[in-house]
């Protein structure tokens, strides 16, 4: 965070200055007022009226300038410090491991990259006002103690107990709000759902329960922010309230020091002056202090995330990849997600050159595991992961993964082309490449079909394509590298059965001269594979063609049974 | 890159209201306020005095100066000090008690809005909710009442403060010296006119921020998202280059309004500045040549303020009255929609068991195309009818003329000889039931989402319902029970759990006909084979009409009704329609080769 702040310096430095030469101008304004009146208006000397406020328009313009520079050096630094600390934060985020991503919520990320980052923004951005208004107080000070101590101290003791106000305010406030927001929140919760459900909520007549339910929480909404009214109903008049206090003083007892001849009464409006001017940084300062501690929080939760180290790291002298088939060993592998019970206990596998191998197991017996220690999205904790006779932790990540194209059960394509998507893993490869790699997966026709072929936009936001499109276009994506081992994890799982075939045309051809690992549930995808192993309990249980395990292991049977959907017919039938 | 659906998401669908538009939504909200006029009256006289009260300070300093310094008189001096503090002291207690009184206007008033407009909404026919997206609506109830709060929270008492501020204190300079105060008035305008330029620059530079910010937050999103192939692909770098570009784009944008108030801020400032320097040249001469005091020059520097602050605040409170304005324009609107289905005034309630006669119905969504023609058909006293047909022929739509969620605009339906039309709203919804194709939960219990088919039932009816559907014992195996919160992680429930709850709460609301809109995906396996029981339990002794989507289903029916391009085609059983070779026959021999290949 300081560092953060630390190549701001000379910025920092400048919005300094820029706050001196406002505070400068500012404290000599009401001066130059004061010395009109006393010198020129009491006096009936119209030339030195004419000086005085011709004098006090040119300090205007500097005033001016040095509201202007404090106020656009104070935003810049704030908004470059908030742009590098969250450019920062997404490529930390990048860069973190499997393990830190499951278990970490996207929409609080999504925070500390948003909301907490501009806690911390709006600290900054309050920092030069307040250097400036504490130049501003001193010099305040200064010229009203050179006038009369005892005046100062009575007009000027007020003041502080507005920023104590404002603080107070802003710190009892901030609970309130964050209420409101939770009370609007499940108020909104109601109207959504209940225009959601709206079918079953005119299917059985009950608006009156929903109505009731909405009811409470507006009353909810409105307890929570009638509190919040109450507060500022307490401050707010507060703000006129205390500068007025230090007018009547400075009236009454200045005024007494006029008529005892010890103060002239330019003087007076000059104090006049600095107690309005001084009303808005002193709010501003409290703000700050209240402000301080949520950014300071904010601050902290941004810190810890960037402190987060990634624990899959390349090795500090990484092994060159021989070149091979893509022979995969698996050796003694033992792995527990965290502090959690072992997944994989003694996992032993060698897949030959160019095989592909079908894993089968229950549900949570460890397929997905061995699939995600392969391109080391996790290490294991015990045992070792060899590829083409190199142990995978002396690789280089990239190089790792360049050998390794995988297809994921859930298939995420980015908001782009769908030529962009396909060449993900090389944005440089030629038109010819993407096309190549969309034929090998099936996949060119649909696309040559899209309104704008391979330059249709896709993904989240753009045109929506099937479960099977968007599965063809991920195994595209996974061949397009040439990868020597090829990862399916359940890559049918989310294909109408009825159109299953068609990737099984497609997974056929790309597993050609690959080395293949298929998770997979349906008996039709694990036909695809050479040879089919079983998983329970974190190790291999057995291993065989598919026939062969049928006719002899009863356990494979049972697995099979329970992991086929029910008939299309019904199941009464 | 993110596409129109972000942006459109991020940037508003607001146009600016029309003179004419204002004064009447104006009107609508004053009567909309009805309840509060003698309270809104209250809370202005309170304004108005605090704002007196702000008013009187430099006028007393004026005094001060002028009867107690310039004349040398200690009392007067004392006495305009003293009556300073009592003003000051009344301000604060006014400045409470008027800032209070709003609130307790506002904040009931936004109650009663949102009640009201969600009343209203929810009151409407379905035919509404078809045509509109699930996000407006909900924004008419969140965004745009929100906006109505900025309003009645702060922008009303503060538009109204500013305005008595500004009047008053040019009201008092003229009086204090007209003269003068047409010179000091001179700064007024490009005050104004500065305030507008930012006011109409930084809206548009906030919008492209916002633009921005959400087209970065879109990026940053879909990284979070697609890391895991990210990694599996190394190209992290490339991707905080990607994000990079939108970062320093919503850089750029903050930047620019900065830029903006740079200019606008000093040149105020230095409005200020110069505004003195004017009073003290101008004022100063006039003291020479007796036109005005010394007090009366250090008022005018006081009362400078006051007119300044007022101006700036009224031309930033412009935008929160246009998007309030907006806002209102839009929830009058929605109350203005008149809901279709309504209960009629001599409605009656429905006999507790007859025949559903639908005879002679046609109808068309909206100004559309007619999607059933002349459709007529009987389903009799715990009779199972089942409707087939293409996606698109009109089978859904005839199921939702039957519970009258439409009404047909010709034919009629009726119930036990009573036209549906012609039903108390309550009596419709008890006889027949809808169950939709996915099971909708609310939040809250399991319990709970039962009790939505009858909401005054008591546990012990909610339990008799999950038990005639025997499904009680699988709920109740739950870590809690019936109690299991539904929409909290960890204990989401399957697809097919959520149509056991939907089907149970049909169940408790014991309808004497139900209409079944099969689901058209696949449930769990393992809850399959316990949705068909508990259907068979939820059916039996009932009248029921079911939406096919499966022709296995149909084939159980007693009758089956094929519906295509809005007609109906054949209506029969199993047997007979297969005898006729006609629709159903082909249609059930194309499905029966397909299970054969795909099994």
């Amino acid at each position: 965070m300081r560092s953060a702040l630390n190549t701001q310096r000379g910025w920092l430095l400048g919005g300094v200055l820029a706050g001196g030469l406002w505070t400068g101008a500012r404290l000599a304004g009401p001066l130059l007022a004061a010395a009109a009146i006393d010198q020129g208006i009491l006096k009936q000397d119209g030339h030195a009226i004419l000086v005085y406020s011709v004098a006090i328009a040119l300090v205007g313009v500097v005033q001016a300038i040095g509201t202007a520079l404090r106020r656009y050096t104070a935003f810049r630094i704030a908004y470059r410090v908030e742009t590098d600390l969250r450019e920062r934060l997404f490529a930390h985020l990048q860069r973190l491991h499997f393990a830190f991503h499951d278990q970490a919520q996207t929409g609080q990320l999504m925070a500390r990259a948003n909301s907490d980052i501009q806690q911390v923004n709006l600290v900054v951005v309050l920092l030069p006002l307040t250097i400036a208004t504490t130049f501003l107080l001193a010099g305040v000070i200064i010229v009203m103690v050179s006038q009369s101590v005892v005046l100062a101290v009575f007009a000027l003791g007020a003041l502080p107990l507005l920023s104590l106000a404002a603080a107070r305010f802003s710190h009892r406030l901030h609970p309130i709000s964050l209420e409101l927001q939770n009370e609007l929140g499940d108020y909104s919760g109601v109207v959504e759902e209940s225009v959601a459900g709206i079918r079953v909520v005119k299917g059985f007549g009950t608006e009156a329960r929903q109505e009731d339910q909405l009811a409470v929480e507006s009353s909810q909404v409105m307890d929570r922010a009638l509190a919040a009214a109450r507060l500022r109903a307490n401050f707010l008049p507060l703000v006129d309230f205390l500068p007025a206090l230090a007018l009547v003083i400075i009236l009454g007892y200045g005024g007494h020091l006029v008529l005892e001849g010890k103060l002239q009464i330019g003087d007076l409006v000059a104090f006049n002056a600095y107690i309005l001017y001084l009303l808005w940084p002193l709010r501003l300062v409290g703000m700050l202090v209240a402000q301080a501690a949520r950014s300071s929080a904010a601050a902290g939760r941004i810190d810890e995330l960037l402190a987060t180290d990634t624990a899959v790291t390349d090795p500090a002298h990484p092994a060159a990849l021989p070149s091979g088939g893509g022979e995969v060993r698996f050796e003694d592998v033992r792995f527990g997600y965290g502090s959690g019970p072992p997944v994989l206990a003694g996992f032993d596998l060698v897949m030959r050159p160019g095989e592909a191998v079908a894993l089968v197991g229950p549900t949570a017996s460890g397929k997905t595991t061995v699939a995600r220690l392969l391109p080391r999205f996790y290490d294991a904790t015990d045992g070792r992961v060899v590829l083409d006779g190199v142990d995978i932790r002396k690789l280089a990540l990239r190089d790792l993964r360049r050998a390794i194209g995988i297809v994921f059960e859930d298939t995420f394509l980015f908001t782009d082309s769908v030529a962009e998507n396909i060449a993900f893993a090389e944005p440089d490869a030629s038109m010819d490449t993407v096309r190549n790699a969309a034929r090998l997966a099936g996949a060119a026709e649909f696309i040559d079909a899209l309104p704008e072929g391979y330059d249709t936009l896709i993904g989240e936001h753009g045109y929506s394509l099937s479960g099977g499109q968007r599965q063809r276009i991920a195994i595209a994506r996974a061949v397009l590298a040439d990868p020597r081992v090829l990862i399916l994890d359940d890559a049918t799982s989310s294909v109408d059965p009825t159109k299953e075939h068609e990737i099984r045309a497609a997974l056929r051809e790309v597993m050609r001269d690959r080395t293949t690992l298929i998770i997979a549930h349906r008996a039709a995808t694990i036909a695809l594979a050479d040879r089919v192993v079983l998983l329970d309990g974190g190790r291999v249980v057995a291993d065989g063609p598919h026939e062969e395990l049928l006719a002899t292991s009863e356990r494979y049977r049972t697995v099979l049974a329970q992991a086929q959907p029910a008939p299309v017919a019904g199941a009464s039938d | 890159m993110p596409s129109d659906a972000v942006l459109a998401a991020f940037s508003s669908d607001e146009e600016p209201i029309t003179r004419e538009d204002a004064s009447q939504l104006a009107r609508r909200l004053w009567s909309l306020l009805d309840k509060y006029h003698r309270k809104i009256y209250f809370a202005l006289a309170l304004i108005a005095l605090w704002t007196a009260c702000l008013l009187a300070g430099p006028a007393l300093v004026k005094y001060g100066i002028d009867h107690g310094l310039t004349a040398k008189d200690a009392t007067a001096l004392y006495l305009s000090a003293g009556l300073y503090f009592c003003i000051a002291v009344a301000g604060f207690w006014f400045g409470r008690a008027a800032i209070w009184s709003v609130s307790k206007i506002g904040e009931p008033f936004l109650r009663d809005l949102r009640n009201k407009v969600f009343r209203h909404l929810i009151s409407l026919d379905l035919g509404f909710f078809e045509t509109e997206q699930t996000g407006r609506l909900v924004a008419r109830l969140t965004s745009d009442v929100d906006a109505m709060q900025d309003l009645v929270q702060i922008g009303l008492a503060q538009f109204a403060q500013n305005v008595f501020l500004f009047v008053g204190a040019v009201v008092v300079i003229l009086v204090l010296s007209w003269q003068l105060a047409l010179c000091t008035l001179v700064v007024v305008p490009p005050v104004w006119w500065a305030s507008r330029w930012f006011r109409r620059e930084s809206s548009r530079a906030f919008l492209e921020v916002r633009d921005r910010i959400g087209h970065n937050l879109a990026t940053l999103q879909e990284g979070l998202a697609g890391v895991r192939v990210v990694q599996a692909f190394g190209r992290e770098p490339a991707f905080a280059r990607r994000f990079r570009a939108t970062n320093e784009a919503q850089y750029d944008a903050n930047l620019e309004t900065v830029r903006i108030s740079t200019r606008y801020f000093p040149f105020i400032e230095y409005c200020g500045v110069g505004g003195t320097a004017l009073i003290i040249g101008i004022g100063g001469w006039f003291t020479t040549i007796n036109i005005v005091t010394v007090g009366t020059v250090a008022a005018f520097v006081l009362y400078l303020n006051n007119l300044f602050e007022p101006v700036q605040q009224l031309s930033q409170l412009y935008n929160t009255l246009q998007q309030a304005g907006a806002a209102l324009k839009k929830l009058v609107l929605l109350l203005d929609t008149v809901p279709a289905i309504a209960e009629q005034p001599n409605a009656r309630d429905l006999a507790p068991e007859g025949a559903l006669e639908v005879e002679h119905v046609s109808f068309r969504y909206g100004k559309g195309p007619l999607v059933l023609h002349d459709v007529s058909v009987t389903v009799g006293l715990g009779e199972r009818l089942a409707l087939v047909g293409p996606t698109g022929a009109g089978k859904s739509t005839l199921a939702k003329l039957m519970c009258r969620f439409y009404d047909p605009v010709d034919g009629e339906v009726r119930y036990a000889g009573q036209s549906l039309a012609d039903a108390t709203l309550r009596s419709l919804r008890h006889r027949i039931v809808v169950v939709p194709q996915e099971g909708f939960l609310f939040a809250g219990t399991i319990r709970d989402n039962v009790r939505v088919g009858r909401p005054d039932a008591s546990d012990h009816d909610v339990d008799d319902a999950l038990h005639a559907l025997g499904i009680r014992e699988r709920f109740l195996a739950l870590p809690e029970g019936l109690d299991t919160e539904v929409r909290e992680r960890g204990s989401r429930l399957s697809a097919g759990e959520r149509q056991l709850v939907s089907l149970a709460r049909a169940a408790l609301a014991d309808p004497a006909l139900l209409i079944l809109d099969e689901a058209t995906s696949n449930l769990d396996p393992g809850t399959e084979r316990e949705v068909e029981h508990a259907l068979e339990a939820l059916t039996s002794g009932r009248s029921v009409v079911v939406v096919a989507h499966r022709l296995s289903t149909a084939a159980r029916a007693d009758r089956i009704g094929v519906v295509d391009d809005g007609r109906l085609q054949e209506l029969g059983n199993h047997a007979e329609l297969l005898r006729r070779e006609g629709r159903y026959a082909s249609l059930w021999a194309s499905w029966t080769t397909a299970q054969t290949r795909a099994s």
